[in-house]
């Protein structure tokens, strides 16, 4: 351990000596203070709180991460162009050990730099909220400053795809399909068997049943709330949609409803309270929406309804968020040090880039793997072509989708920024997913690159 | 005087060997693109100072990086200590000099050994005790906090050097160990190999310079090519077994002639030679840059060390080192500097009647006396006695 943390210590050494980390805490620092100055907000004190922590939560994750990686790639690369490393390795200190300690001074200096950067976010929102009248900084403090626990009805795939086939069937008994033309059939059934759970006809009422689980034992006597986002396909002349609600089971529970229409705009989220103890005692809330409109309302199954309850402090919660961005960053520096591992600093720099903006754009990919073909659709057709390159890249862009998934399935931003709880499971799935299992992966393969690399085939450069 | 004459130790085990090495380059599609070492084979014993002499580009280098795993060789086995050179335990066993003193830039030289004493695992007070008595003996006392990206080439030599010792190694491989030093930091860093071989450390040193070589080196391999040319004791590659040097103190006109004409009766004239031996350029200096510090003058950057550290000396044979370097330190010290003249004689094949004449005037016609040797040695030795105490801490 000693010879793994003289090697990280040297990283350290390096970014004070080369005023690396001054320059990148004071970048963080002017981020964090400066873009809410120059931001735009929607004149709420939820709204610009939400934006504040939106964006320099991102704009922290966005420098850090850039800054990681070309640390990353250049603590290592370097090292070989400039031969110290011949000199490190000749001592009794396995290669693995050099490479584990340059990511665990990395590692550490994001620590510290991440703690600075978010000691800063969180004293900035305690003291804007400090100074709001009591009113406003209740419903902040409900909202925004709080974690909060989520329950959704479950999203059965399983169940939407086992519909698709039953259809599909019918279907197929009724007219023939040409074999070819199957993909797109049922992708197009799929959507629709989507549609019937989702959209709710003019007249018409559509039910959810969420459950609260455990957390019901700690919800007693406490008012919920409703977070819900719908879309419309027409506009309507006031810009904003009537919904009646009902929320309880009677006669087996209390309930709530609306006296008259809430008005609510379409495509945007919208919060608000309902009573307590509405739900049943195997803890099931049932809200039911009435759609008083003359056009249907569509409830996205991802995030068209949602029960939130409060569940903990900001600041514990605002930690494990901060938490989850730094194991993007022990990820990244893992990616540099990958890639520093065979290639030369530039070269390692553009691969690790563009390594991760293939990650940031996995969208083609999905797209991709969906329509089941890399090539372009016949025009007139309008079915997608097929060919041997499928075969190896649709298999190949499943498994990069998959990885790329383990790593985008944590949102620490999206949650901080409605006052959603960041549960200690989460932090520690991401801690397993981003940093062992692709972490691991990478720090594997970079470690037996470094070494079977011969590493005294540089001139020194320095 | 190489230090093979007076090592007892040769013998002992092999530390190092090499059989039949090959290092081909390759490029990018794996197509041969320099046979950098080609068929190598040679072994090295403890204690030894084994010299790898060549040009520029002979595989000199090649080689030492090859030994210590920092290439991988193309064909070939090498076992240092038993093991193959990526072992890791083993490396604790070595210390390595690279060609370039290839060290942070942003650390100290404190800093610096402190940071290769933890990879090899010394506790604190051990590595703060190292540091101090290695910065001391490479003449870097005083310049403990000054990054080494500051440093002239000569004192990233000396730090470099340092960082070598600070294991107290029992392989040092020390490639161009000289380059960059002044004359003062040269014999410095000869003297301070002799002193460790003394000590059963076994040195592989790497030289384009064959001064540095035939100073220090029992045994050399010499490359060209990639292919080692000759290999041997020096006494066996530059021994001439067909010639004879005699040296004598300055003789007589008659004596000198006598013995002339007794050596006349085997053999042609042709084929005898006498003249002044002289002492070589880098004693001169020495002995220059002694007597000017001797008169205060001030210089900056590093100060010349000359003392071998505390750790590296424990358990050494003091009496042996002492006779092996007061031998090296007295002899070219003792003509006196200003006035090089003629101390002795050395007769050769291949004389020349009138340098004959013009050697034996002095002694014919003494219009100034030179100095007499038996008045210069106490100086000298006491002198050398000194530089010796301070380089083994021995007993004045």
């Amino acid at each position: 351990m000693q010879r793994i943390l003289a090697i990280a210590g040297l990283t350290w050494k390096a970014a004070l000596r080369f005023k690396l980390f001054l320059v990148i805490a004071v970048l963080l620092i002017l981020a964090v203070v400066g873009l809410p100055l120059i931001i735009k907000d929607d004149g709420t004190a939820q709204g610009f709180t939400q934006i504040i922590l939106t964006y320099t939560l991102s704009a922290i994750t966005a420098l850090l991460g850039l800054s990681t990686l070309w640390l990353a790639c250049g603590t290592l690369a370097r090292d070989i162009e400039e031969c110290q490393i011949q000199v490190v390795v000749t001592k009794p200190v396995a290669r693995w050990q050099v490479w584990i300690g340059k990511w665990l001074g990395i590692v550490s200096l994001n620590v510290v730099l991440l703690a600075i950067s978010g000691g800063c976010v969180f004293g900035l929102l305690q003291w804007r909220a400090g100074k709001l009248p009591a009113a406003e900084q209740k419903i902040l403090r409900e909202q925004i400053l709080v974690a909060r626990g989520s329950a959704k009805e479950p999203n059965n795939p399983a169940a939407i795809d086992a519909d698709t086939d039953r259809v599909l069937q019918e279907r197929l008994k009724s007219s023939a399909v040409e074999k070819v033309d199957l993909p797109e059939v049922r992708k197009q059934i799929r959507e629709q068997v989507k549609a019937a759970l989702q959209i709710v006809p003019p007249g018409y009422e559509r039910s959810w049943k969420i459950n609260l689980g455990f957390a019901r034992d700690r919800l007693a006597g406490k008012p919920l709330q409703l977070r819900v986002k719908f879309n419309s396909a027409q506009k309507s002349a006031s810009g904003t949609f009537g919904a009646l609600w009902m929320v309880g089971d009677p006669p087996k529970t209390k309930y709530w409803q609306t006296e008259a229409p809430m008005s609510l705009a379409p495509d945007t989220f919208h919060e608000f309270e309902i009573p307590p103890d509405l739900f049943d005692a195997n803890g099931v809330l049932t809200i039911t929406f009435a759609n008083p409109n003359q056009t249907a309302l569509l409830f996205p199954l991802e995030d068209g309804l949602e029960v939130l309850y409060p569940e903990g402090g900001f600041g514990l919660n605002f930690a494990r968020g901060l938490g989850i961005i730094f194991c993007w960053m022990a990820l990244l520096a893992a990616l540099g040090l990958l890639a520093a591992s065979f290639l030369s600093f530039p070269v390692a720099t553009f691969f690790a880039l563009a390594l991760l903006l293939v990650a940031l754009s996995s969208g083609t990919l999905a797209e991709s793997v969906e329509s089941g073909s890399v090539a372009a659709g016949n025009e007139e057709t309008g079915q997608a072509g097929y060919s041997i390159a499928d075969i190896v890249l649709i298999p190949a862009f499943k498994g990069v989708l998959a990885v790329i998934s383990l790593v985008k399935n944590y949102s620490p931003i999206d949650a901080l920024s409605s006052g959603r709880s960041i549960t200690w499971g989460e932090l520690g799935s991401a801690f397993a997913q981003i940093i062992l299992l692709v972490g691991g992966a990478f720090a594997v393969a970079g470690m037996l690159l470094f070494n079977r690399r011969e590493l005294a085939t540089a001139q020194g450069t320095q | 005087m190489p230090a093979a004459d007076s090592n007892l130790q040769s013998n002992g085990e092999v530390v190092v060997s090499v059989r039949g090495l090959t290092k081909v380059f390759k490029d990018f599609w794996n197509r041969p693109k320099a046979r950098a070492v080609d068929g190598v084979d040679f072994e090295v014993r403890q204690g030894e100072i084994f010299g790898l002499l060549g040009p520029n580009g002979s595989g000199k280098s090649t080689t030492i990086k090859l030994l210590l795993g920092l290439l991988n060789p193309t064909k070939g086995h090498i076992e240092i200590f038993g093991h193959s050179p990526r072992h890791v335990q083993t490396k604790s066993r070595i210390g390595y000099l690279p060609e370039e003193s290839y060290l942070y830039r942003y650390l100290n030289s404190r800093e610096t050994l402190d940071f290769f004493g933890n990879l090899f695992h010394l506790d604190k007070a051990d590595r703060n005790n190292r540091a101090e008595q290695l910065l001391d003996m490479v003449g870097l006392g005083k310049t403990q906090t000054r990054a080494v990206g500051e440093f002239s080439k000569g004192m990233q030599r000396r730090i470099g050097l340092a960082q070598a010792l600070i294991n107290d190694p029992e392989l040092i491989i020390l490639d161009e160990p000289t380059a960059g030093l002044d004359p003062i930091g040269c014999r410095e860093v000869k003297d301070l190999i002799i002193a460790l071989a003394k000590r059963g450390k076994t040195v592989i040193l790497s030289s384009h310079l064959l001064s540095d070589v035939e100073d220090v080196c029992d045994r050399v391999v010499i490359y060209y090519g990639g292919k080692i040319q000759a290999n041997g004791t020096l006494k066996e590659l530059l021994a001439k077994p067909d010639s004879l040097r005699i040296t004598t103190p300055v003789l007589s006109r008659e004596t000198l002639e006598k013995v002339l004409a007794t050596i006349r009766h085997d053999i042609s004239t042709g084929e005898v030679r006498v003249d002044n031996p002289t002492q070589n350029l880098e004693s001169y200096f020495l002995d220059v840059v002694a007597k000017a510090k001797l008169a205060a003058h001030e210089t900056s950057g590093a100060q010349s060390g000359a003392k071998v550290a505390e750790y590296l000396r424990a358990g050494g044979d003091a009496q042996q080192t002492t006779e092996k370097v007061l031998g090296k330190l007295s002899l070219p010290q003792a003509a006196p500097i200003e006035a090089p003249k003629p101390a002795s004689k050395t007769i050769a094949p291949g004389a020349d009647e009138n340098k004959l004449a013009e050697l034996v005037q002095p002694t014919a016609q003494p219009a100034k006396p030179a100095p007499k040797i038996e008045a210069a040695k106490p100086v000298d030795l006491s002198r050398a006695d000194e530089k010796l105490s301070s380089l083994l801490g021995g007993k004045k």
